[in-house]
């Protein structure tokens, strides 16, 4: 420091004031001054600094290389009026170490963004941002950094209180409300290391709750929970709050991806952490977190996306890390469905000959037809690896090998009900998806540790939509109202169009250890896929994840199934499937199948084993989907549930098969019902539907050898021997004839899935053959299945 | 090597439905003989059972499977003529259970006497267990007058009763692939 010591003490306050107060050069509004004397401040009693502060500036504006971002409509005054002025109170002081300490208490101080516009983008804006606070706490400054004398080490500790932060499109908001904060960071360095700006924060804790999260489609309504026309609170969302430990440092380098702007490093510890969403006052919590992540070479600058449109730019060199998530509790009971664990790499890299990297691109506009403001995202990721794993009850599945790409646009409006310009809007925050041309795919499923054998297993998740690889041309939204089944929740209405999709029913590796293979498999391909969804509910209940479904509609349109290569594997023929839903659930609770008789019946071990099965005592963790499917009678022919098998079409001049000129099997009109009309309502009730319960466990299972001879590993066994892992053997397992106990107790792990169907009853109205040309020949007048109740009890492993 | 397979793939349909007659057919042995690509797939164990305890219903026809008046099983009709009668499988129920059905993705290259080379196609393979063990597996066919048995004017016709107990051989694999022109 080359500054005369006298200078110190005021470089000092003026820093502090800089971080207590965002627009240090308004001293217009301060009321009264404690203490006047200025001079000789070292070892006096300090200052008080009293100030009713109210600011507004049409426009702030930054410029990068020439091209500029401009923040419209500042403000800094009172929150609950908007004409009204923010207390502030700043008391200051000299310590006995000559560190600066400043104890403040702000109150009722909003600050907000009318508007946020990118020269070159005219009539379109990004929508206006506000944050509301009261704070009262210290910032204590001295001098001496993390790596010597040059820089400064902060001590800071606040609370907040009273907070509401919130974004606002065209006269919508969604806001996150009374939000209180505790938050203690000790021994912050501030240090210039060569050319970088490095921020180093040892130890951050800090604990966090947001009473409510609202939406208001009144456009007179401004920061305020309870609508200004009804006098009601404005419907929530529900509830969330938190606590963390945190280390992190952070490097701030002048210099843009190109030209001028900002780079910012930062690697971050996460020591502990907690997540709590609240619906209702039943709670879905993640405890017990921890990881670490490294952001590396991020950018920042005012620049041009892939289309030349204005952006603020944000392009990522390269973010890895990890996190752990101790337990996931849903539901009243708190009971654990088990533990997450997720590590990453996001980084450039090659997909399908296409080099992908990760950047986002800030606009304005959002959903044209939806208003001059909005949030337009135009982004490209390249997930280049990532290892998903779940652990319930100590045992553990990796879903390995997960990658994805993409590019799209994401535009994000806060929107009402109604219909504007042909487009159908509704209430709450849309996230509309516009020519995202994307995909992901996962290597195989790894059971017990990270260095298992790869194998399948997803096949007994695709009841729940789930497919293991998915390329995809992505146009539609979803919109997340507030408000659930009852009370706080969510609802989602949703329109979804995917074109030119191919989709992976059974998938080989895609990496076998030797590098990137053609991903064989059984793929639907050529997959057009229109999806409806209204007024479908998400609630956290008593008993766990709720979803239910208003009404829903598709049309899955499968140009061919093929199987091998995706691209050129012989296919199947088309297959459509159109689905129809009113009424239809899914809930999600938390512990897996239980106890479980494998392979045989009773209700006891030894009745089970009397029986030739397995007793398996599958833990108190684990999860249980259930799902209720009601598929309605057709209304009319875009609504209705039908399966449609083409095959022997006219192909075209390119050589691809053209839809519509071949020879049809069409199931017709199915649909579930109770089995007659008990409400009198002249109509079939319909209310039980096809009931399906997953539950899902990574368990213990038999696994025979079924031929004499080595196996595909090499390790030899006769038929009919039990496959028992031992890691004294040089494949990790051996063959056994007669396990004993002991041996038993290391039957390879597996993905134990326990399903059961039931429906009373389910028809379809007719089967016709179509001929292109001889038209439609009804070949079954009506089907209809009764009574059904079927259990399976499935354990996927490695085939040996 | 294509009639091969699909006399295969007829033969092992034949056996997967539920004769047990058909048990005698010798062991295929293909794994041997054909090559392999991607290891992934599935060795699934289990068992899967249809009505153990009766079914969602409970009215006049169908109750739980300790009330000797009313039936627990499941029931299947169809009909091939407008208006006309209708076939039915009716009081399905049962249990079976079976270790190792293997799914995969493979292409067969090789063996099958040297057609496997000549085919040179990928096929989704159902590796067979070595046995199926059936637990008082049963169905009645019937013909029936109308759809529900709970409809006004039921009159049904029991044709015959299959019950199954026991272990059923079920070797070899089934393999499946798209033929003639989509």
């Amino acid at each position: 420091m080359g500054a005369p010591n006298s200078i110190k003490p005021f470089a000092l306050l003026a820093n502090g004031l800089v971080c207590v107060i965002i627009a240090p050069w308004v001293a217009a509004d301060m009321k009264s001054l404690d203490d006047s004397a200025l001079s000789n401040v070292s070892g006096q009693s300090g200052l008080s600094l009293e100030l009713d502060l109210a600011l507004t500036a049409d426009r702030l504006s930054y410029f990068d290389d020439g091209k500029g971002i401009h923040l419209e409509g500042f403000r800094i005054g009172s929150a609950i009026d908007p004409s009204g002025q923010a207390f502030h109170l700043i008391r200051v002081d000299i310590e006995a170490d000559a560190s600066l300490n400043l104890n403040y208490l702000v109150e009722d101080r909003r600050i907000e963004f009318g508007d946020i516009r990118l020269a070159g983008a005219p009539g379109v804006s990004m929508g206006g941002i506000f944050f509301d606070h009261s704070l009262q706490g210290y910032l204590n400054i001295r001098q001496g950094g993390f790596v010597g004398g040059a820089g400064y080490t902060f001590d800071s500790a606040y609370t907040m209180t009273g907070g509401r932060l919130g974004y606002r499109t065209n006269g919508n908001e969604v806001f996150l409300d009374d939000i209180t904060m505790n938050v203690e960071a000790l021994g912050v360095t501030l240090d210039v290391v060569g050319d970088t700006l490095a921020l180093n924060a040892p130890r951050v804790t800090g604990d966090w709750e947001v009473g409510a999260i609202r939406y208001s489609s009144n456009p007179l309504n401004h920061g305020v929970s309870v609508d200004s026309g009804g006098g009601q609170l404005l419907p929530s969302y529900g509830s969330l709050s938190g606590s963390y430990e945190l280390s992190s440092s952070t490097g701030i380098t002048a210099g843009g991806r190109s030209g001028e702007g900002l780079r910012i490093d930062n690697e971050t510890v996460i020591h502990s952490a907690s997540f709590l969403y609240r619906d209702d006052g039943n709670a879905l919590a993640l405890r017990d977190i921890t990881g670490v992540y490294r952001i590396n070479d991020l950018r920042v600058d005012v620049a041009t996306d892939w289309q030349n449109r204005p952006a603020l730019a944000l392009t990522l060199g390269s973010m890895d890390g990890e996190f752990s998530i101790g337990a996931i509790e849903v539901g009243g009971d708190g009971k654990s469905i088990g533990q997450v664990n997720v590590s990453f790499l996001l980084e450039d890299h090659v997909f399908d000959g296409r080099s992908y990297s990760n950047a986002v691109y800030l606009q304005g506009g959002g959903h044209p037809d939806a208003g001059p403001q909005g949030l337009r995202l135009a982004t490209e990721w390249s997930l280049r690896l990532a290892d998903f794993s779940y652990t319930e009850d100590g045992n553990r599945v990796i879903f390995s090998g997960l990658q994805s790409w993409g590019q799209g646009d994401v535009t994000v409006n806060v929107t009402r009900d109604g219909v504007s310009s042909g487009t159908e809007f509704f209430d709450g925050l849309r996230i509309g998806f516009e020519d995202i041309r994307a995909g992901y795919r996962i290597n195989g499923l790894r059971v017990g540790s990270d260095d298992a054998p790869l194998q399948g297993g997803t096949e007994l998740l695709l009841a729940l939509g789930f497919y293991p690889a998915y390329e995809f041309e992505l146009d539609g939204h979803i919109t997340l109202g507030a408000g659930g089944a009852s009370g706080e929740g969510i609802t989602i209405n949703s329109d979804v169009s995917i074109r030119n999709g191919k989709a992976a029913i059974i998938a080989v590796p895609y990496d076998e250890g030797n590098g990137e293979i053609p991903q064989k498999g059984l793929w639907i391909t050529e997959l057009d896929y229109d999806a409806h969804v209204r007024d479908m509910t998400v609630d956290v209940t008593q008993e766990g994840l709720e979803i239910i479904k208003g009404e829903a509609w598709s049309t899955m349109d499968i140009g061919n199934l093929r199987i091998g290569n995706k691209e050129s594997g012989r296919s199947f023929g088309r297959f459509v499937i159109q689905k129809y839903e009113t009424g239809s659930s899914m809930t999600v609770v938390p512990g897996g199948a239980g106890d479980v008789c494998a392979g045989g019946m009773g209700d006891s071990p030894s009745a089970c084993s009397a029986s030739g099965g397995v007793w398996e005592t599958r833990g108190e963790e684990g999860l249980t989907v259930r799902l209720k499917q009601v598929l309605a009678k057709a209304i009319n022919e875009a609504r209705k549930n039908s399966l449609t098998w083409e095959t022997n079409r006219q192909t075209s001049g390119v050589g691809g098969a053209i839809n519509g000129t071949g020879t049809s099997l069409v199931l017709n009109d199915i649909h579930t019902s109770d089995g007659g009309d008990f409400d009198g309502d002249g109509v079939d009730d319909n209310s039980f539907g096809l009931r399906t319960d997953l539950s899902v466990d990574v368990y213990q299972t038999r696994v025979v050898k079924k031929a004499d001879g080595p196996d595909a590993m090499g390790v030899v066994g006769n038929r009919g021997d039990e496959k028992i892992m031992d890691g004294s053997s040089t494949a990790g397992y051996r063959y056994v004839s007669n396990p004993t106990i002991a041996e038993a107790d290391n039957r390879p792990l597996g993905f134990a899935v326990k399903a059961r169907s039931q429906f009373k009853e389910l028809s379809i109205n007719t089967i016709d053959l179509v001929h292109p040309v001889g038209g439609a020949q009804t070949a079954v007048y009506g089907v209809k299945m009764q009574n059904f109740d079927i259990k399976a009890n499935l354990t996927a492993t490695p085939i040996p | 090597m294509i009639s091969i397979l699909r006399r295969t793939s007829l033969a092992l349909t034949a056996l997967l439905l539920p004769l047990p007659t058909f048990a005698e057919l010798s062991r295929l042995g293909d794994e041997a003989l054909s090559g392999i690509s991607g290891q992934g797939g599935i060795y699934l164990s289990g068992d899967i059972s249809i009505n153990e305890m009766g079914g969602p219903i409970e009215n006049s026809y169908f109750g739980r499977c300790d009330d000797a008046d009313r039936k627990c099983g499941a029931r299947f009709a169809y009909r091939l003529k407008e208006n006309g009668g209708w076939m039915v499988l009716d009081d399905i129920r049962g249990n079976f259970s079976f270790e190792g059905l293997t799914l995969r993705v493979r292409t067969v290259d090789s063996g099958f006497g040297g057609d496997g080379e000549l085919f040179n196609r990928d096929v989704l393979e159902l590796g067979l267990p070595n046995t199926v063990r059936f637990n008082d597996v049963q169905f009645k066919i019937s013909s029936s007058s109308t759809a529900r048995p709970t409809d006004p004017g039921f009159q049904q016709t029991d044709i015959f009763s299959v019950d199954m107990r026991g272990d059923v051989v079920m070797e070899g694999s089934l393999l499946v692939f798209p033929a003639g022109n989509p």
